[in-house]
């Protein structure tokens, strides 16, 4: 059983460093095992991961932590903890809430039966049911936000579906030579080749493309970084295109300006 | 409510394909009558007529959740009022996709 000195919820915040006796492995791994929004539709249908016996796959990734919003029901307060079950209208799912401080007491205090909330929680296997042990929990400031979680969990569903769906062998070692098809045919073609095993899983095309070029050693070694022209001109891609990649991916983090805003390096490589 | 039965989101063009099973939708409500039937705005902009007893006052966004009983018409158990400003869009949107697309997600 969890002792209340293996627990942290201080200030009602939530991250996976607020886990139980997992918290350190979660803590280290916790770029890999984001929070994740699901509806329990979904929770129902993962199981056990066999690499990690401690968390869920879902979609063919590791899911530890979890996010819901539902409404809750069947509220249940004892001395040490609160058990309620969230019901998101794709099933239900048992949530456990452990009390520790005054602080605890008071967010759990703002959950009612008929009420919805949106929850953060590990999930668990108990008896073979699965659980939810709740870090934190809290109303709905307003009702967009249950059509907002629903577009999350078909988002990332969508993006882990398409990125383990597509990674196919052959391919994409290479995607600069592999393509000397004008634009258009970057449209038509399906966006299969461009995905691959690559930390920029998720980026389209263009973005890729323009990544890799900046990711090549010869790249790499200019020490002013690449004249966007002398992408856009390699690339055979239109200047327009390449800037438009260029202010996607300087937002993500994933380039930076070096000399001037003409001049790019890439974050990841040199 | 019954223990894990889950309930479609639906608009007004998605109601009739459930009837008889348990959904929710939000409406916008137009006007209700004393004995209990509120006449509401799918997302979709189609008339529904939503049957039980709801909570007074009603606000102008309701989530209803109940068993469709006819093509245009829910009879609801659960009310919750979802204020007077609501997305109606994102949420229309969302009704499709759980419909649709990503059906496996939701039921």
């Amino acid at each position: 059983m969890f002792s209340s000195s293996q627990i942290d919820v201080a200030g009602g915040g939530f991250s996976s460093s607020q886990t139980t006796d997992s918290s350190r492995s979660s803590a280290k791994s916790r770029d890999a095992q984001p929070m994740v929004p699901v509806t329990v539709k979904q929770i129902s249908d993962a199981v056990l991961s066999t690499d990690d016996k401690s968390s869920f796959k879902i979609d063919g990734v590791d899911v530890k932590n979890v996010m819901l919003v539902g409404m809750a029901f069947n509220k249940s307060e004892k001395v040490t903890d609160v058990q309620f079950e969230i019901d998101d209208g794709t099933g239900r799912i048992g949530c456990l809430r452990w009390i520790n401080d005054a602080v605890d007491t008071k967010e759990v205090g703002r959950v009612e039966d008929g009420k919805y909330v949106r929850v953060h929680g590990l999930l668990k296997a108990l008896q073979g049911k699965k659980q939810l042990q709740v870090f934190a929990i809290r109303p709905l400031n307003n009702y967009d936000e249950l059509s907002s979680h629903f577009l999350a969990c078909i988002h990332y569903h969508s993006f882990n579906t398409r990125r383990n769906g597509v990674i196919a062998p052959s391919q994409v070692h290479n995607p600069i030579s592999a393509v000397s098809t004008p634009v258009n045919g970057h449209k038509s073609s399906s966006s299969n080749q461009f995905y691959g095993e690559y930390s920029t899983d998720g980026l389209k095309g263009i973005d890729k493309m323009v990544i890799e070029y900046l990711e090549q050693p010869s790249s790499v070694a200019q020490e002013k970084g690449v004249h966007r022209n002398e992408i856009a001109q390699h690339l055979k891609i239109p200047l327009e295109k390449i800037l438009e990649t260029i202010e996607s991916l300087e937002s993500e983090g994933l380039i930076y300006s070096t000399i001037d805003e003409c001049h790019y390096k890439s974050t990841t490589c040199g | 409510m019954d223990t894990s039965s889950p309930a479609v989101l639906v608009n007004g063009e998605l109601l009739p394909m459930h009837v008889g099973k348990r959904v929710r939708a939000v409406i916008q409500v137009l006007r209700s009558d004393g004995s209990g039937t509120v006449t509401g705005k799918s997302t979709d902009g189609q008339q529904i007529f939503v049957k039980g007893h709801p909570p007074a006052p009603l606000s102008t966004f309701v989530e209803v959740i109940g068993i469709a009983d006819s093509n245009q018409s829910v009879r609801a158990d659960i009310w919750t009022n979802f204020g007077d400003v609501f997305d109606t869009q994102g949420y229309n949107h969302i009704c499709q996709l759980a419909n649709g697309e990503y059906k496996h997600l939701f039921i």
